[in-house]
Order: structure tokens, then C-alpha cells, then sequence
């Protein structure tokens, strides 16, 4: 009952969205609630890390660089054709699952500290090698291309970014309430008991990481197609920052909380930089995300969506509990 | 041979200002089981706030002690405000101090505006001496110098006073050494403000060393001081030390005949490090 109720809601928004660019025709509202489905992508795979298994890592920013950078140098290199976009799909997919397998071999055994090392300086490995070679990369200053045909109207890719956004929502959303995914769960909440009932832990570790570094793949995908730009910010710190503000703020563990974290951090990006032509201090925004970030982490670890779910199960309780009393009385 | 010898020197000096900032890496680590992500942070503050105090005293020396006090205030605040709430929950204590270097390394920027401060070094610390054809930059002599008096003055705090029994065997066995009446939460707050210190002192002496100082670094060095805390082992003093100088030196050299591969070369150290003794070179447990 509930969980229809539930659906029903998610797929009203849906449609909303849908609707959105044939009704409200502006722009920038458009090109911004593209960058907000792009990140939620980025933040649900993140979310699958983070909020399922329970690993830290801190070099997501990597396999979504790797995607931006594949598409790019696909459409550079070669024809800005939908046969080398596929293809360009296909060498990311088969890229980041392997990079993302053997960075999980190496270091998902170990404790979270070392795979949150680990994966920083793996990403910084990549910065660097980004970086320095230029015959692929153009370096620092990265470099423009153009995207199929089919790809260049904003509108159309809106549409395409809000439908892989659903469709990587409503996968996840089966994969962790598979058999598999129950199991990453009760990974993050007692590891030794998992590995005592018989479950090869290290396994579904990097599945999990294998599964995500593939969604992140994706993700960077379309990030440098909406840009039709890569250069090496797609590689640094800030990307896997914003996956992991999202990710807590939104709500950790509950994927609906990744896109709303993505979509809150974006719009208050967007709106709190116009705003420093106000006052500089708008420019350091982050100042701002960071001490709420910290507090997130200390009072509310499951962020606004579980938050609030847990706040609705509470009052539910209640009142059942109200109920019994009546009957008994 | 000059060359090697230059190239020694410099590594030696960069190893050095990374054992500072490793050091009260490893120090927290091995005594409070926290992974610092901040640590990175204080490191730039040390920087800036040395920096600025130097610029605007004109004694290189009250700039110094004036870094080591904003590591020992900033490592006292960390630690009763940040670090204190999420004790024994590592998933919590890398994602809270992961935000601290966020704000840190964001505030540097309001106090101290976004664009990099240049730092010279005193006068009786510029220049050079010669040595037949070899030229020894005086500076760095002047940090290792630095780097091996805090490390002997802590090795010998460590080893020789009861203070430095009391970290030991807290390190070993935390609740023995509570049941025998010693407040170890302060001995917890102690450490971590001196390792704050240490990693400021590392910044400000960054500064002229590198000639420019900017908000970024911290995260740099920061990376550097993880991969010296994994091959050193966590939590081991004198491993932090040497594997400090060894990533300091393969740095340079790295950096001299193959430029391209210097920070992949510390990575792929760290990586067959791991692969081989995860524990660390001098590392006691996995």
C-alpha cells in the first residue's frame, strides 16, 4: 500500500519533469536540471559505495573522468557519430570495470582507511596523467568536440539525461533490493557476521565497486556532453567532494536522497554564485556546505530523506502503539 | 656529482617537511586509531598564518612560533569539536575530517583572499655556501636541520619521560592505562595538538622553501604524507620518518631524469608496499 503510494509519487515527479521543457521554456533552468540529473547518476553510484556497503572512497572522481574523457577524445579523434558514441559507451564500460576491479582487489581487503587513501591517490594518479599527455588530452586546458547530431538540441538531451537518470534509479533500486544488494547491506552493518554466515565479503565489496565505477563511467559521459568540453577538473577532488556532499546531505543509504542532495547542491551552487556579485563571501559557498556537511555527519548521518523517513516511521509507531492502548482499554 | 649531491639535499629537505606533516599523521593514528583527513589543512594554515605573522613582525622566528600556536589551537578545537563525537566509528571519522579540510582549507581563502602569498627566507637564510663545486642552499640545511631536532626531541619524549610511557602503553592497551588513573582523553587532546603542531611547523616552513604558498597544498602534501603513513606503517614513528626521506628523495631524483613519472612512481611504491606487506615497512599491525 505504502510502497504504491510511494511509486505513484516518484513517477508523478517523473512525468513532471517530463512535461517540464514544454511548458516553462527557459534555458538555463533546462541546461541546469540536466547538470542536476547528470550528478544524481554521479551521487546514486556513489550512494551504492557509501550508503550500501558502507566503503569510503575518495577517488569517484576518477571513473567519471575516465567517461568524460573517453567520449571526448572518441569525438575528437575520430567522427561525432552515434556508431563512435556507442562505441566510446562500450570502451568506458569495459574501462572503469576493470579499473575499478582491480583497485578493489588491491585495496577492499584492507581497512576503510587504506581503500580511502587508495582511491586519492589512484584519482591523483589520473590528474596527473591527464595532465601529462598532452597528444591525447590537450593538458590542463582540455579541448572542445562535437556530439552526434542527435545529441545537440538541449531540449532532446535534457530528455535523454532525465531518462537515464530513471532508469539507473529504478536498476539500483532493483539491485539493492535483490539478494545481492541485501547482502552489501549487511556488509555495512556488521562485516564479521556477514563473512561468519558463509558470504565471501571481499567479493560483494567489489561488485559493488565494480557495479558503481561503471554508473559513475556513465555519468561522466554525459557530463562532458552537455559541456561538449573536458579538460582535467573532471579528475580533481571537487567532482568526488560533490558526489560525497550530495550523497550526506540528501541522505545516505535511501538513493531518492542522492538526487535530491544532487539537485539541492546544484541549484544553491548555481544560485549562491549570482549572489556573490552581492557579497563576496557567496563565492566561498562551500564554507557553508562544508559546516552543514559536518553537521549532517554528526546529528543526522542518514541525511534530509532518511531523516524524514525516519521521523514518519517514528509517528507511525506511535500511533500504532495509541491503537493497541484503545483496544485494551 | 653535483648533481646527485644537489638532488640528495633537496630530496632530503622535501622528505623532511613531509615527515612533519606525517608525523602527527601517524602520532593520531597510532594513539587514537583516527585517521586525520584534515591533517592536510592544518598543514596550510601552519603556512598562512606563519607567513603572514613573519611578514608583518619581520622575525622569521615569531612567524614560527607563531604557525606552531595556530596548529596547537586549530588541534585543540579539531580535536574537542570535530574528532571527540565520532570516536571508534572510522566511516564517520574520515568522512567528518574530509569536511574539516574542506572549511579549513575554504576559510584560508577568506581570511587570506584566493590568490597564492609569496614567502621569502630571512636573510641569514639566503644564499648559498660552495663547497668546491658543489653548492649547498643554506635554507635547506636549515630544514633538515629542523626536521631531525623534532624528530630526536620526540623520539626522546617518547622513550625517555613518563609522559611519553604514558603514549606508549596507551597506544598498546587504551583501558590498562585508564584503569591505572591516568585521564587519557587529555593525554588523547595532547597528542593530537602536537601533531597539529608538527604539521603546522611543516607548512610554515614550506613557505620559503617553495617560494609561494597557496590554499591547495595542503591536499597536495597531504596525499604525499598518506602514501609516507602506508609505507612507513601506521602508527610506527620511526617508519614515518624514513619512508619520509625515501619518498622525499625518489621525488626528486624522479623529478630530475624521468619528470613525467615523479608522483606515479611514489603511488606505485605505495601500491607494491600494499600488495606485499600491508601493514606497512615498520607497521605492527594490518
Amino acid at each position: 500500500m505504502i510502497k504504491e503510494k510511494k511509486n505513484l509519487f516518484y513517477g508523478l515527479i517523473a512525468v513532471m519533469l517530463l512535461v517540464l521543457p514544454f511548458v516553462y521554456d527557459s534555458r538555463s533552468m533546462i541546461i541546469l536540471l540536466t547538470q542536476v540529473f547528470i550528478f544524481a547518476m554521479f551521487a546514486m553510484s556513489y550512494d551504492l559505495l557509501l550508503g550500501y556497503t558502507g566503503i569510503v572512497s575518495f577517488g569517484h572522481a576518477m571513473f567519471f573522468g575516465i567517461g568524460a574523457y573517453t567520449i571526448g577524445i572518441f569525438m575528437k579523434q575520430f567522427e561525432p557519430t552515434v556508431p563512435y558514441f556507442l562505441l566510446a559507451v562500450l570502451v568506458t564500460v569495459v574501462l572503469t570495470a576493470i579499473l575499478s576491479y582491480i583497485v578493489g582487489l588491491l585495496t577492499l581487503r584492507l581497512k576503510s582507511h587504506f581503500y580511502a587513501m587508495l582511491t586519492l591517490a589512484f584519482a591523483g594518479l589520473f590528474l596527473v596523467l591527464a595532465e601529462k599527455w598532452r597528444s591525447l588530452t590537450y593538458g590542463n586546458d582540455g579541448f572542445t568536440f562535437r556530439t552526434p547530431e542527435v545529441f545537440r538540441d538541449r531540449f532532446d538531451f535534457y530528455l535523454i539525461c532525465l531518462v537515464a537518470m530513471i532508469l539507473v534509479f529504478v536498476l539500483l533500486t532493483r539491485f539493492t533490493n535483490s539478494p545481492l544488494g541485501r547482502v552489501l547491506q549487511a556488509i555495512r552493518e556488521n562485516e564479521p557476521r556477514a563473512e561468519s554466515l558463509g558470504y565471501s565479503v571481499i567479493q560483494y565489496k567489489i561488485i559493488a565497486s565494480v557495479v558503481s565505477g561503471v554508473i559513475a563511467g556513465l555519468a561522466g559521459i554525459l557530463y562532458s556532453m552537455s559541456l561538449r568540453f573536458v579538460n582535467t577538473s573532471v579528475f580533481t577532488m571537487d567532482i568526488t567532494l560533490d558526489a560525497l556532499l550530495m550523497t550526506i546531505i540528501g541522505g545516505v543509504g535511501t538513493l531518492v536522497g542522492a538526487i535530491v542532495g544532487a539537485g539541492i547542491i546544484e541549484f544553491a551552487h548555481h544560485w549562491l554564485t549570482q549572489l556573490a556579485k552581492v557579497h563576496w563571501i557567496f563565492e566561498r559557498w562551500i564554507i557553508l556546505f562544508g559546516i552543514v556537511y559536518i553537521l549532517a555527519v554528526m546529528f543526522f548521518p542518514k541525511g534530509i530523506v532518511g531523516t524524514l523517513q525516519n521521523m514518519k516511521k517514528r509517528k507511525k509507531h506511535t500511533v500504532e502503539n495509541k491503537d493497541d492502548k484503545n483496544i485494551s482499554g | 656529482m653535483e648533481v646527485f649531491f644537489n638532488l640528495a639535499l633537496n630530496g632530503l629537505a622535501t622528505g623532511m617537511l613531509i615527515f612533519l606533516l606525517a608525523a602527527g599523521l601517524t602520532l593520531i593514528f597510532g594513539l587514537m586509531d583516527v585517521l586525520n583527513f584534515a591533517h592536510g589543512g592544518l598543514f596550510a594554515w601552519g603556512a598562512y598564518s606563519g607567513t603572514w605573522i613573519y611578514a608583518t613582525t619581520g622575525s622569521f622566528f615569531i612567524g614560527i612560533i607563531g604557525a606552531i600556536i595556530t596548529g596547537l589551537i586549530l588541534g585543540m578545537i579539531t580535536e574537542r569539536f570535530i574528532i571527540k563525537p565520532v570516536y571508534g566509528n572510522h566511516v564517520q571519522q574520515i568522512l567528518i575530517t574530509l569536511g574539516l579540510m574542506l572549511v579549513l582549507s575554504e576559510l584560508l581563502k577568506v581570511v587570506w583572499g584566493p590568490n597564492q602569498l609569496s614567502a621569502v627566507a630571512p636573510s641569514f637564510l639566503q644564499g648559498s655556501w660552495e663547497v668546491g663545486n658543489i653548492i649547498i642552499i643554506k635554507y635547506r640545511v636549515f630544514i633538515i636541520l629542523v626536521g631531525l631536532l623534532v624528530f630526536l626531541a620526540v623520539q626522546y619524549v617518547l622513550k625517555n619521560t613518563k609522559i611519553g610511557l604514558v603514549v606508549r602503553a596507551g597506544v598498546m592497551n587504551k583501558e590498562m592505562v585508564q584503569a591505572l588513573g591516568i585521564n587519557i582523553k587529555k593525554v588523547f587532546m595532547l597528542v593530537f595538538m602536537i601533531g597539529a603542531a608538527m604539521a603546522a611547523l611543516g607548512g610554515v616552513l614550506l613557505g620559503p622553501y617553495s617560494g609561494v604558498i597557496h590554499a591547495e597544498m595542503g591536499m597536495e602534501f597531504a596525499i604525499l604524507a598518506f602514501i609516507v603513513v602506508v609505507i612507513g606503517g601506521m602508527g610506527s614513528f620511526p617508519g614515518s620518518i624514513l619512508a619520509a626521506i625515501l619518498v622525499g628523495l625518489s621525488g626528486s631524483f624522479m623529478a630530475y631524469y624521468v619528470p613525467d613519472l615523479a608522483l606515479a612512481a611514489n603511488m606505485l611504491l605505495m601500491v607494491v608496499v600494499l600488495i606485499f606487506r600491508p601493514q606497512g615497512l615498520f607497521g605492527m599491525k594490518g
